[in-house]
């Protein structure tokens, strides 16, 4: 799959505090595998396994999760690249 | 139906029951469904809200790369069922390591369109009852939960 590389350099809101950062966020949906999405968290974002499998349990169960947070361009490539893998993600600019 | 792993490094399925093996030879051209599914398919990357020349430059930019990508795992697909008898009993199926992205990206690509066109939600989906094998629905609804244990088993192929 050309889209499944690991993003790297995770940027967290607290780094660049100077900018307004973006934030992904994952969206629940009925059809998507929970070992799936996982799989999918740690090959996009390089979480290891317990990371990944709290945040896919937070879509499942909150029907969302922030699982990125940095400046846009890098978070729109991040929501390319789980939109390969056919998962819901948005992109929106993080409130203070 | 077995799923292991050959000396080859390649997965394989063994012993595939003539309706599973049918099932599996129609995953690339239920994959290839997209016209009542675009908007699951393609989402809109803000959700739907402003952000008006991002959805634009996605639909010019992202789409296409996105539209590739699934029309190559179908066609890795179909290359590996085009060996597959689907009416010879205890058919069986080879699939490369190199090509489980492929079934992945295919499998789900196949079962977000067979949702999308019956409208099952997460209470049809969930197990609770077994579909109804003399309707059209409850073919579909066995096809998806078919599709999701095989997607199940390269998962953890692939981990």
């Amino acid at each position: 799959m050309s889209g499944a590389g690991v993003i790297t350099g995770i940027e967290t809101r607290g780094e660049d505090a100077l900018s307004t950062p973006w934030n992904v966020v994952v969206h629940n949906d009925p059809v998507n595998l929970m070992s799936y999405v996982t799989m999918v968290f740690q090959r996009v974002l390089g979480f290891p396994r317990d990371r990944a499998t709290r945040h896919m349990l937070e879509v499942h169960h909150k029907g969302r999760s922030l699982v990125w947070s940095g400046e846009r361009e890098r978070a729109e490539a991040v929501v390319e690249q789980l939109h390969g893998y056919l998962l819901l993600a948005t992109i929106e600019q993080a409130e203070y | 139906m077995r799923f292991h792993r050959a000396a080859s490094g390649s997965w394989e399925l063994r012993g595939l029951h003539p309706l599973f093996a049918s099932l599996l030879a129609e995953l690339p051209k239920v994959a290839s469904r997209h016209r009542k599914a675009q908007a699951r398919l393609y989402p809109d990357p803000t959700g739907g809200e402003g952000e008006a020349q991002l959805r634009n430059d996605w639909k010019e930019h992202v789409r296409p790369g996105l539209e590739r990508l699934f029309s190559s795992s179908r066609e890795t697909v179909a290359r590996d069922l085009s060996t597959l008898v689907p009416n010879s009993p205890g058919a069986s199926l080879v699939i490369p390591a190199a090509h489980l992205d492929a079934w992945l990206n295919a499998l789900s690509q196949a079962r977000l369109i067979i949702v999308e066109e019956n409208g099952f939600t997460e209470s049809d989906l969930d197990h609770r009852e077994q579909p109804d094998l003399a309707t059209r629905r409850g073919l579909a609804l066995l096809k998806v939960h078919f599709y999701a244990h095989l997607q199940e088993l390269l998962v953890e192929a692939a981990g």
